[in-house]
């Protein structure tokens, strides 16, 4: 329990820390143009909420937008690289042929991959999609291939010695063993996503945080600018860290399972 | 992939009845390694050689051989192995470690397949029709850690398709019967070895087997558990009586816990003798009779081993 509070405590700590930093440069360059304070973006963010954007829009459909557009093609690519990461551990014909391609759409700079899906694709929904797909599902899918090559056989051999169906396997074995994957490739997916969803708003699509935060750019205001980008990192730290951490400690609890919590 | 490979190509046995002698038999084929898989089936039509009616476990001449690395070369493992397990009894195949004996365990079990010679397993007198029920106790407990003690019986359960409403009943017995009654819903990790390895002999005592396949079972145990735990698995199949075969490269403990021992040599597997272990129980560890048998075996199986070096 205390040393609970002692990571809690230097968290807190650290973040304090890099805003009492980001202050004091604040006021020693003195110039508002180029480095505001931390308060002063604070309050902006405040009055960007309640400020229609440029074409007269909610400030809540530009973040909505984002979430929607992250979402949709963040889940996806989970689905469509899980599919495949468990093909190619599952079946020696789907890993043979897909080993080769994986590091091939691995070492496409993901920049390069929004620019070619806005010039396929126009300034749509579906570029967005496309760019998110083309970067991640092969992350997820290797994340997922290495999680089939670390499962226990011995657990195996033990189900089909007591004649374990299909189902069975899959759901109490192969579930379970890979669940550690899912969530590193959960998290890593989901980090990649909004970074790209983020850039392809910035280029080429209308609307949402990345439009916000580039029509602010092409103002030149450093201020406006910093405020999108603060929100769009609190909100990703609050879906990270609220969220998916919340979600991984429930699914692991038998690992640092008490008697009390067995008992409950 | 190696890992997943041979997991999911399990050689899985058929099964199949064999109407004139009310038992099964498995179909052997031969695998190669994991990629290529050729089914030859080589079921010798041998009858039993000492088996009568009551027994469980038949192996007629079984061999298996595996592909020496790189040589091209096959490497025996098991060579012309014949034994019987007379239903209800116990049965220990003791030998040196890496003498194939495990291997022998999991053709049994159906987990790997061998070349030639046949294998028959016969349910228990009045369980007609059924297929007979195999259970698994391992050298390490091998459970579903991320299952409550309760749900890792219920796991096997499901897979032999007992029914539901039996499921409470048969995991508080067998849970009484290794002295872990209350445990139900904890996780393994918060139990000792021991106490896994107790575990996992419920969770084999649950789908009520014809058959108890066990491969050294309390060789990763301290000595005062594993000690222990023979005196409580002689009292647990004292009233569960299912027929064993037992792994072990301890001498002491086969003469303990056996009514027969059939004494292995390495490289390849071959069976050179079986002895009748005619001892009353319940039995004592150190009981003259039993030190004396010992002995006498340990010194039956130098003679050998050397001989083979």
């Amino acid at each position: 329990m205390a040393s609970k509070l002692n990571t809690i405590g230097l968290r807190v700590g650290s973040i304090v820390a890099l805003l009492l930093l980001w202050w004091a440069a604040s006021k020693l360059m003195n110039d508002a143009e180029v480095l505001p304070g931390p308060l002063a973006i604070a309050s902006t963010i405040l009055k960007d909420l309640h400020t229609p954007g440029p074409e007269g829009e909610s400030p809540y459909f530009d973040i909505g937008i984002t979430l929607a557009r992250i979402f949709v093609t963040f889940f996806a690519s989970m689905i469509a690289g899980t599919g495949i990461g468990l093909a190619m551990g599952l079946n020696r014909l789907c890993e043979r042929s897909l080993l080769a391609l994986i590091p091939l759409m691995l070492t496409m700079p993901t920049i390069l991959m929004v620019f070619v899906a806005i010039m396929w694709f126009g300034y749509s929904e579906a570029g967005a999609l496309v760019a998110v797909m083309a970067v991640v599902t092969p992350l997820v899918a290797v994340n997922m291939y290495e999680g089939t090559r670390a499962m226990d056989k011995s657990l195996i051999d033990m189900a089909v010695t007591f004649k374990a169906g299909r189902y069975l396997l899959l759901r109490n074995v192969y579930i379970p063993q890979l669940m550690p994957y899912i969530f590193s490739a959960f998290r890593y997916a989901f980090g990649q996503t909004w970074k790209i969803v983020a850039l392809a708003e910035t280029f080429g699509l209308k609307f949402g945080i990345g439009y916000m935060f580039f029509f602010w750019f092409q103002q030149f205001d450093i201020t406006q600018t910093l405020a999108w980008i603060m929100m769009f990192v609190f909100l990703m730290l609050v879906l990270e860290h609220g969220v998916f951490a919340r979600l991984e400690s429930r699914a692991f609890a038998w690992r640092s399972s008490s008697l009390a919590r067995g008992r409950a | 992939m190696a890992a997943v490979e041979a997991g999911l190509r399990q050689p899985r046995h058929r099964l199949h009845r064999d109407n004139n002698r009310q038992a099964w038999k498995m179909s052997a084929y031969r695998v190669h390694n994991v990629q290529r898989i050729d089914t030859i089936p080589v079921i010798s039509g041998a009858p039993m050689s000492h088996g009568g009616t009551g027994s469980a476990i038949t192996i007629d001449n079984l061999t298996k051989t595996f592909p020496a690395p790189g040589s091209g070369k096959e490497f025996v493992v098991i060579q012309d192995v014949s034994l019987t397990v007379d239903e209800g009894k116990f049965v220990s195949l003791v030998g040196p470690s890496g003498c194939g004996k495990s291997t022998l365990l999991n053709v049994i079990a159906g987990i790997e397949s061998y070349d030639s010679g046949s294998v028959t397993i016969h349910p228990k007198a009045g369980r007609t029709g059924a297929e007979p029920r195999i259970a698994y106790v391992f050298q390490s407990p091998r459970l579903l850690n991320w299952l409550t003690v309760e749900n890792n019986i219920h796991f096997v359960l499901e897979a032999q398709k007992v029914p539901r409403q039996r499921w409470r009943e048969l995991v508080a017995k067998k849970l009484e019967m290794v002295g872990l009654a209350g445990q139900e819903r904890n996780y393994p990790l918060n139990l000792s070895g021991g106490m896994q390895q107790r575990v996992a002999i419920a969770r084999a005592l649950a789908i009520e087997p014809d058959i108890l396949l066990m491969d050294e079972p309390f060789s990763h145990l301290d000595a005062i558990t594993a000690r222990k735990m023979r005196f409580d698995l002689m009292e647990i199949l004292a009233s569960a009586k299912p027929t064993i075969l037992f792994v072990t490269h301890d001498l002491a403990e086969a003469v303990f816990l056996s009514d027969n021992i059939y004494m292995m040599s390495t490289k390849p597997a071959r069976i050179f003798k079986r002895v009748a272990i005619d001892i009353a129980r319940p039995r004592k560890p150190e009981d003259e009779t039993i030190l004396d048998l010992e002995k006498t075996l340990v010194r039956d199986f130098f003679s050998v081993v050397e001989a083979n070096d």
